[in-house]
């Protein structure tokens, strides 16, 4: 039922881009993120997709599991086409109906916007699914440790976070098992108007709490018990380390870049 | 009255790349009123078997009759599917929400839609029948030992008066004492109600104690069907696929293989150590 939940879901595979250091994975998703705002042109969403595609060969991720993620902003992605339609004043009006105005304008400015939106939500799920929430955070944390020096706690933050994603799915799983076990009592989770069934929802609720807080428990206890003392001199099993892939990683993101900017200098479309 | 599975087959994880066949053509019959112990390894597929029986997940191919009528018939009232064949979950006691025992209890009749009376008279039956006293009626189900929850969960399902009991691990994390205490009261129920009650477990004591029919399960098939004590004549087998047998039986098997002549099939130690003592004397 709920097992189908694919938020930073990871896809196990033999690849370049899977054996990339996290922190070259991160910074990268970042650039790509980036470059899509430094354009605006149809040939820059060319080189993008383009680039996209050939990341997405060498990473071997079928391509049905990195669509799968536009499907949860689905709606946002309608609303925020629609507004850009309907809201951007221009010259060439194409259709004039009532307090409706639209623009050719109006209808470049929703397709790229909307085509923005989906490359960076394709694009950061192409990071999630071919890093593992581990190598996510240890990245994460080794990126932000300058923030060290500022009194920011950048591996408690990152422990944290990392307990959080490992969670997700054993929550998701107790979550099915509890639903399954109250709809086996005879509980009734789709009939019934809003109310009735965030109502219908307490039995699922109250025990997925209860187990929450029974699981963090215990999962303090165990860390107390292997003397748990936070980042201070904790070194780590696998340390990052650049090696050759990842420099090249980064000097082809830094020629990606460069024809961006230049293609978004020269080409009028 | 019986339950019959024809040519199932459940795979998890269809299209996600991950697919895994928990179920391989099972085909098998329940009788009505039989006592069955369902055996086999972590992941041999018995807890997919019983979520199957009761409509909570739906067969990736093959039709499951209950009582004659087809339970993937459009017209098939899965709600009352749920009501006859009752499923007591693994740690049941985590799935207890209410403020009170009784109101937990009442959670299962009260969804059937019963009327108040009938809803409060089985409940106080059902809590009687597991042996939880008046005195803890009224208590926060969270406030009550491991062992209470669980026969207060099991109390929930017994209040549906389900035709059938499924159990999975009802007694995983108990002591002796609350151990034989569940599965004696699932005897219990089972000799006086006449309720089919199917019990899953990899404990082989458990199994040879209490049930007239076992079923083993590997890899997603039922690899065998039978009595006790038929089955524990495949002591190798069942090794081979991380079972075993009773010790008491292995006692038994040593000392026929070394030329001891012990007649009968004994699988409970009561039974064994009559055998012996008949041969010894």
């Amino acid at each position: 039922m709920l097992r189908d939940i694919t938020i930073g879901q990871y896809y196990q595979a033999e690849s370049v881009i899977h054996r990339l250091d996290p922190r070259v994975k991160v910074i990268a998703t970042f650039i790509y993120i980036i470059s899509l705002f430094c354009f605006n042109q149809l040939s820059g969403y060319i080189i993008a997709a383009f680039f996209f595609y050939c990341i997405v060969k060498l990473s071997k991720v079928p391509f049905k599991f990195i669509t799968r993620g536009i499907k949860p902003i689905i709606f946002m992605l309608i609303f925020t086409a629609a507004l850009n339609l309907l809201w951007t004043s221009g010259e060439h009006v194409l259709i004039q109906y009532g307090f409706i105005t639209i623009t050719s304008e109006g209808v470049k400015k929703m397709v790229f916007m909307a085509l923005r939106l989906i490359f960076l939500i394709i694009g950061s799920s192409l990071m999630t699914l071919t890093t593992t929430p581990n190598q996510l955070t240890d990245a994460i944390e080794n990126l932000f440790k300058p923030l060290n020096k500022l009194k920011v706690p950048v591996h408690e933050l990152a422990m944290m976070m990392s307990i959080a994603l490992r969670f997700i799915p054993i929550l998701v799983e107790e979550t099915d098992k509890i639903m399954k076990a109250q709809l086996a009592r005879g509980a009734d989770f789709e009939s019934g108007n809003i109310i009735q069934r965030v109502k219908n929802m307490i039995p699922i609720f109250i025990p997925l709490f209860v187990s929450a807080a029974r699981r963090a428990s215990d999962l303090a206890l165990a860390m107390d018990a292997r003397c748990y003392h936070g980042g201070e001199g904790r070194t780590k099993m696998k340390p990052l380390k650049y090696k050759r892939q990842d420099i090249l990683a980064y000097f082809v993101m830094f020629c990606y870049i460069c024809v961006i900017v230049v293609t978004g200098k020269i080409l009028p479309v | 009255m019986s339950i019959k599975l024809q040519d199932v087959n459940y795979i998890y994880g269809i299209g996600t790349g991950q697919e895994k066949h928990a179920l391989k053509n099972i085909n098998l019959e329940i009788n009505d009123g039989e006592f069955i112990g369902l055996a086999g390894h972590t992941g041999s597929g018995k807890s997919t078997l019983v979520q199957l029986l009761n409509g909570l997940i739906r067969a990736s191919s093959g039709t499951i009759y209950y009582n004659g009528q087809n339970i993937y018939d459009k017209l098939y009232n899965m709600r009352s599917l749920r009501s006859k064949v009752g499923l007591v979950f693994q740690y049941p006691e985590h799935q207890l929400f209410e403020t009170t025992v009784v109101n937990d209890v009442q959670f299962g009749p009260k969804n059937l839609g019963l009327p108040q009376l009938e809803i409060e008279l089985r409940s106080f039956k059902a809590l009687k029948m597991v042996g939880i006293g008046d005195d803890l009626l009224d208590v926060s189900p969270f406030a009550l030992s491991g062992g209470q929850k669980r026969r207060v969960a099991i109390a929930g399902i017994l209040a549906m008066k389900p035709e059938v009991l499924v159990l999975d691990e009802p007694v995983a994390g108990l002591d002796p004492a609350g151990r034989d205490e569940i599965l004696g009261l699932l005897k219990k129920l089972h000799n006086e109600n006449n309720i089919t009650v199917i019990l899953v477990s990899h404990s082989m004591e458990d199994i040879a104690k209490y049930v007239d029919r076992m079923l083993v399960m590997n890899r997603g098939e039922i690899v065998l069907d039978g009595k006790p004590s038929k089955i524990f004549c495949f002591e190798k087998e069942l090794e081979k696929i991380g079972l075993g047998v009773p010790e008491t039986v292995k006692v038994i098997h040593r000392l026929q293989d070394a030329g001891a002549n012990i007649i009968g099939e004994p699988i409970t130690t009561e039974e064994s150590s009559e055998a012996i003592y008949r041969w010894l004397v």
